[in-house]
């Protein structure tokens, strides 16, 4: 990174990257610039803010499950999971076995579609259209799994709630989730080696050191890229995660190529979680205490934060139980937001322009998740 | 390398594209897929336990026209789909298993009113 002069001078101007550019998805970057340099970057988030906090005060926890969804569009079954866990603590419900089992293998392959997206949006964002193209079509493959799975392509409707799950697997669901690695195995060697020229394109730009990556509170990929260690899965294990066996994939480069070669690394890991999932599924119940979509949440007092690795970071719960019918209050602490706001607008500054969609979409953001 | 990209080329020439050219072939809709409901009044006890799980406020408990009140005398729910966020929740309460969701998908309307359907006149 150069010194800029910080004076003004004639030529400066100021624009706007976003709301409506194609893949900067309702977030918008209002960069100062000096020539083809970035002087000041300022980002400009709220477009997309829908009050999930307040809604889930005045709804029951199965409807909120529903709404859990909708915090982020590209990995709702892990919004779902982390959503049903602070519901079942208060409610000290017992997960049955099997539903733990189906939450881990379904919030994988949401992994794994959501880092698609991410290749697709980098590939959109870059000009490169054959990477977006091939990406989002192996990730319609997925879908259609989930689809069968949850009777939703890429909303599940709160599948995975308070309790277990709502409804056990379709027969047959396994194969299909197993003749699904293959293709999804193609598409990471596609990811590591298509195409070099543009690979390139990302190596040594948006550096973020690792003092830098933990005084801003990166979590997830963005984290991993600078060479810290840290995986919610394996330092705070929910779920199954501590019995099964899977590496937490660390680079220490920091570039905005890291970032997103930690992110092709973590499908093989993804791969290797479901794989030992299925193997090992057992048989029984998916849900406590019925069937019926109803959650007594009168009968639950006290408060709980609840984290989950999600596949942009670090994603948590916070909420308080009064014995009323409903959430007294909700927090949702989204990955998005320290990636989007301190993180993003220090790594433009002095940069050149033609890396700016470089580096913004390399930090892995999801727009609906800054707001809410 | 140059016989790579050959290769490449001729296993693409006898491969199935990922597409499907929509309205001659489609994608099998699984069964679970959540779409349009399906209700049947004459199964339906009136319990309104959907209208009070249902997220969206789509659900609304109404009585039957004057000439129908005879056969269905209590109050039955109207859907509008326009509000309906397809959870599937409604489906889940029913202990009577009234309400379904389908896997009719093709919900498109140029008249907002089509969106309301009338618990006499859903389909089965
Ligand atoms: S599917 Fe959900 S939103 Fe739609 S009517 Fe049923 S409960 Fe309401
Ligand atoms: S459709 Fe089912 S849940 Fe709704 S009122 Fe009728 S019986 Fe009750």
């Amino acid at each position: 990174m150069t010194k800029i002069n910080e004076q003004k001078v004639n030529s400066d101007f100021a624009m706007n990257f976003g709301p409506a550019h194609p893949g900067s998805g309702n977030f918008a970057i209002k960069v100062e610039m000096r020539g083809e340099r970035v002087l000041k970057a300022t980002a400009d988030p709220g477009y997309l803010h829908r009050g999930f906090e307040k809604l889930m005060e005045y709804r029951e926890p199965m409807q909120n499950s529903v709404l859990s969804d909708r915090v982020c569009v590209l990995e709702p079954l892990q919004w779902n999971l982390v959503h049903a866990e602070a519901v079942d603590y208060l409610m000290g419900y017992e997960i049955p076995e099997r539903a733990k089992y189906i939450r881990v293998i379904l919030a994988e392959l949401s992994r794994i579609q959501s880092h698609f997206i991410w290749y697709a949006v980098l590939s959109l964002g870059t000009g490169f259209m054959t990477g977006f193209n091939i990406s989002i079509g192996y990730r319609d493959y997925i879908l259609d799994v989930l689809n069968l799975i949850t009777g939703g392509r890429v909303y599940p409707a709160g599948y995975i709630c308070p309790g277990g799950i709502r409804k056990d697997f379709p027969e047959k669901a396994e194969n299909k989730i197993l003749e699904l690695l293959p293709k999804i195995d193609y598409m990471r060697k596609f990811m590591l080696k298509e195409n070099p020229a543009w690979l390139s394109r990302f190596k040594e730009i948006g550096v973020l050191t690792k003092e830098e990556a933990i005084k801003f509170g990166a979590t997830g990929p963005v984290l991993r890229g600078s060479g810290v260690a840290a995986d919610v899965r394996r330092d705070d294990p929910y779920e199954i995660y501590d019995e099964l066996e899977f590496d937490i994939p660390v680079m220490d480069e920091g570039d905005a190529l890291a970032r997103f070669n930690v992110g092709v690394q973590e499908i093989e890991e993804s791969m290797k979680i479901i794989t030992q999932a299925i193997e090992r599924l057992p048989k029984g119940e998916v849900r406590t205490p019925t069937l019926k979509p109803i959650v007594k949440f009168q009968n639950a007092k006290g408060e709980i934060y609840i984290r989950n690795e999600l596949s942009r970071g670090e994603g948590a719960f916070y909420m308080v139980a009064t014995g009323q019918k409903t959430p007294y209050r909700v927090k949702i602490r989204g990955p998005s937001f320290t990636h989007m706001i301190p993180i993003v607008e220090h790594l433009l500054t002095g940069v050149d322009y033609a890396d700016v969609p470089a580096i913004y979409w390399s930090l892995y953001q999801c727009p609906a998740d800054v707001d809410r | 390398m140059k016989l790579g990209i050959i290769k490449e080329v001729f296993k693409n020439v006898f491969t199935k594209p990922m597409t499907l050219l929509f309205p001659f072939e489609r994608l099998e809709i699984p069964e679970r897929n959540r779409g349009e409901h399906s209700f049947d009044i004459d199964t339906c006890i009136s319990c309104g336990a959907c209208a009070r799980i249902c997220p969206n406020l789509a659900l609304e408990m109404i009585e039957a026209p004057p000439e129908m009140k005879e056969k269905y005398p209590k109050t039955y729910p109207q859907i509008d789909i326009g509000k309906c966020c397809f959870c599937g929740l409604c489906e889940d309460t029913c202990p009577k298993g009234s309400i379904k969701l389908t896997t009719n998908v093709f919900l498109a309307t140029f008249d907002k009113d089509d969106t309301v359907r009338s618990p006499m006149s859903w389909n089965k």
